[in-house]
């Protein structure tokens, strides 16, 4: 899967340099103990005009997804034979609240058409395809921790299938009041706004975020960025460049991280970045490819490393063919794939 | 020349029209629709509902995991795919509206008014996502994702366990939809004005919009080989499968129907069949005014007006997530049995359709089908199944 194009909307902005502009500034502590999108990022009057009634989850998925599709420079005779997967693991939960609000106040009788048309998860991606204008297959998944990597074995699949040529794929996860809530109630707050990526606690921290991401993909012959495979038939440890842990709090015991350290020799972490977002695997992804494109590491934002790993902490030039990015979720189970030059 | 074609080695279903196989078999021949007052949750809204009845889990899951779990059961039953669990790669792909939703409105009620609420009903969110629940609950090794593709969610959840295993990512998928009636969709639908206080009549040139339901339809594909490998000989295939998007509205079909067109040849070409093979269609058939009308002139076009077709949510109401799921069911069910039911509650031709679903146990002959889905967001989907 070759990766020609990218789009991202996060705390610190809009776009691929926003996202250069934040890796080399680093960590910044976020405003309410959480990493929320500032409203201004959604002010693109020529997108916004025909999404006046959307709400932040399908302004950020239109975003991302447009970046992308700009970035990839598509052929118009190419976009025929596009697909679109988004992968979220909330939805739109704050319009499915402002939907409930309704029923509460006025009566199950007397809700808003709008708002419940608006709260259900496909909305997103269906203001995306209004937009982009593509009539091809259009898909929303949700599997909590595992959404982007089982949104990329179904753009893989398709891709083999040849049911498209080129794929927008990416996730997008929004961050609100209730879950704010939510969050207070079953997770650990980082009060001093850091995720600690390489504490590997049983009872890590978190800071929530939200954004979105996505990436153009296609059976091209050359990528622009990367490529991205499930498997790489490499002694492990011996030519993996760099391991990018996907460690932000989220998912409960991080001591399974640890294990990690058996077969690769070089770590590091985006996650204070973004925020603890559950498809944030999409968000390091979105580091690696670029760090593989320009053949350059990235300081890890945080670095308390009590385990002392072998950590990247600096920016510099440096080879890097293939990187690791690896999630656990709640019972230990790896997720890992591969971004390769 | 023949297509590509997966296995059927089972299925399972649980909805108003019957809560397994026989006693939709029974309910399809009776031409009785098990319609009644909503006794699930307390609405102001009246209109009939499809309730799924008789089934009682003491689980302390989500009704939609419940009611997954139990077409499930009568799929691996009958495909006794579990025996090689631990040889197999086995996906899973589920399609749903409800289970992906936060929406319990008395956790939010009392968020709300008390400034703070009991998580149980989080919990229970947190471990129903479908797919996920039953990949762990059974340790199954192969890819698995939940669809939330608004109705045709069911449908698109088959769609995809077929790419998989045209891909390669697995050897057999346990695929459908699943969902439960709930305050959200019904307070939803109802605001845009296309829930019938009336028996819901697909097609018919009165109907007045949809009635909700509820349940599960489950199918388990597989590739040919390894399904007779492990002494399987199947009679029901999984031929072809098209998804295409209307980029028009977010809640209305685009008028001329060309996303639906363009979802059922791209169905047709991966099978490799042409429209007059088609022995008859399960349609989407909600029975509002714009879905029945976009899809029957669809129809008409595609395959000439005397193609024979049937609504079956005269039978099940719409379930939303589940619906394709449990109409891919139907369709392999009535090609394995030779006949489809009446369309329940079709009386009168409409002529801004002009064609008519089929409105008495009708026989039928050839080896393919179709089933159709329709949704929120622009999605319109369809299957290919054929009998040997």
């Amino acid at each position: 899967m070759n990766i020609n194009g990218v789009g991202i909307v996060f705390n610190r902005g809009r776009g691929i340099k926003s996202l250069e502009n934040a890796l080399a500034e680093g960590w910044k502590k976020p405003e309410n103990d959480c990493y929320k999108i500032p409203e201004e990022i959604f002010s693109d009057p020529v997108i916004m005009r025909n999404m006046r009634r959307a709400d932040n989850l399908s302004k950020m998925t239109v975003l991302a997804a447009l970046d992308a599709l700009n970035d990839g420079g598509l052929l118009e005779e190419d976009k025929e034979s596009l697909g679109i997967i988004l992968a979220t693991a909330f939805g739109p939960h704050p319009t499915t609240f402002k939907f409930l609000d309704d029923i509460i106040e006025y009566g199950d009788k007397n809700a808003s058409p709008t708002t419940f048309s608006h709260s259900v998860h496909n909305a997103a991606i269906s203001y995306a395809s209004i937009i982009i204008q593509n009539r091809g297959p259009t898909l929303t998944i949700t599997h909590f921790v595992e959404s982007f990597y089982q949104a990329l074995i179904l753009a893989e699949s398709w891709l083999i299938e040849e049911r498209c040529k080129n794929i927008l794929v990416g996730v997008a996860d929004e961050y609100g009041e209730v879950m704010r809530y939510i969050c207070n109630k079953k997770l650990n707050i980082a009060r001093d706004g850091k995720i600690k990526p390489f504490l590997f606690s049983k009872t890590p921290e978190v800071v929530p975020g939200e954004g979105s991401v996505f990436f153009l993909i296609s059976k091209t012959e050359k990528a622009k960025y990367a490529s991205i495979k499930f498997s790489c038939e490499i002694d492990k440890g011996n030519e993996v460049d760099l391991c990018v842990l996907d460690s932000d709090g989220m998912t409960g015991s991080e001591e399974y991280y640890l294990k990690l350290t058996k077969n690769y020799n070089y770590f590091a972490s985006y996650t204070p970045l973004f925020g603890s977002i559950l498809t944030g695997s999409a968000f390091s992804c979105l580091v690696s490819v670029l760090m593989i494109k320009n053949q350059k590491i990235y300081a890890s934002p945080v670095t308390y490393n009590p385990y002392k790993i072998n950590l990247c902490d600096k920016t510099e030039t440096r080879k890097l063919n293939i990187i690791s990015c690896v999630k656990y979720d709640c019972s230990g189970e790896k997720i890992e794939f591969f971004v390769t030059k | 020349m023949q297509g590509f074609r997966f296995a059927i080695s089972g299925f399972g279903i649980i909805s108003a029209c019957g809560n397994n196989i026989s006693e939709t078999i029974s309910n399809f021949s009776s031409k009785k629709r098990n319609c009644g007052k909503l006794t699930l949750f307390n609405s102001n809204i009246e209109c009939p509902v499809f309730e799924v009845k008789n089934f009682n889990s003491s689980s302390k899951n989500m009704r939609s995991l419940n009611l997954a779990f139990e077409a499930i059961k009568q799929a691996l039953a009958e495909s006794r795919l579990l025996e090689y669990k631990d040889s197999l790669r086995i996906g899973v792909s589920l399609g749903t509206t409800v289970a992906s939703q936060l929406n319990d409105i008395d956790f939010y009620r009392n968020y709300k008014l008390k400034g703070e609420a009991p998580l149980d009903s989080v919990n229970r969110y947190l471990k129903g996502n479908l797919a996920d629940a039953i990949s762990r609950h059974f340790g199954f090794k192969g890819p698995r994702c939940t669809i939330v593709n608004a109705c045709s969610s069911g449908t698109d959840a088959i769609g995809v366990g077929l790419s998989w295993l045209k891909a390669d990512f697995c050897d057999a998928v346990i695929c459908g939809g699943a969902d439960e009636l709930n305050l959200v969709p019904l307070a939803g639908f109802n605001s845009l004005g296309v829930v019938s206080n009336e028996l819901c009549k697909p097609f018919d040139k009165n109907r007045k919009g949809l009635n909700l339901g509820e349940g599960a339809g489950i199918i388990i594909i597989e590739k040919e080989e390894i399904c007779k490998k492990r002494g399987f000989s199947p009679d029901l295939f999984l031929n072809g499968y098209g998804l295409a998007c209307d980029a028009y509205h977010l809640t209305a079909p685009r008028p001329d129907g060309s996303g639906l067109k363009k979802a059922i040849e791209k169905a047709l070409t991966e099978a490799k069949i042409k429209p007059s093979e088609v022995s008859f269609v399960n349609a989407h058939g909600t029975a509002t005014r714009d879905n029945d009308k976009t899809e029957g002139n669809v129809l008409k076009e595609i395959f000439g007006k005397d193609i024979k077709f049937l609504s079956t949510k005269g039978f099940t109401g719409h379930t939303l997530g589940a619906a394709g799921g449990i109409e891919a069911v139907f369709t392999a069910l009535n090609l394995k049995l030779g006949w489809i039911p009446a369309s329940a509650g079709f009386d009168e031709f409409d002529e801004e359709i002009g064609i008519a679903p089929v409105t008495d146990k009708t026989e039928i002959k050839g080896k393919y089908a179709i089933s159709t889905s329709l949704a929120f967001g622009g999605n319109n989907s369809a299957l290919v199944i054929s009998r040997i």
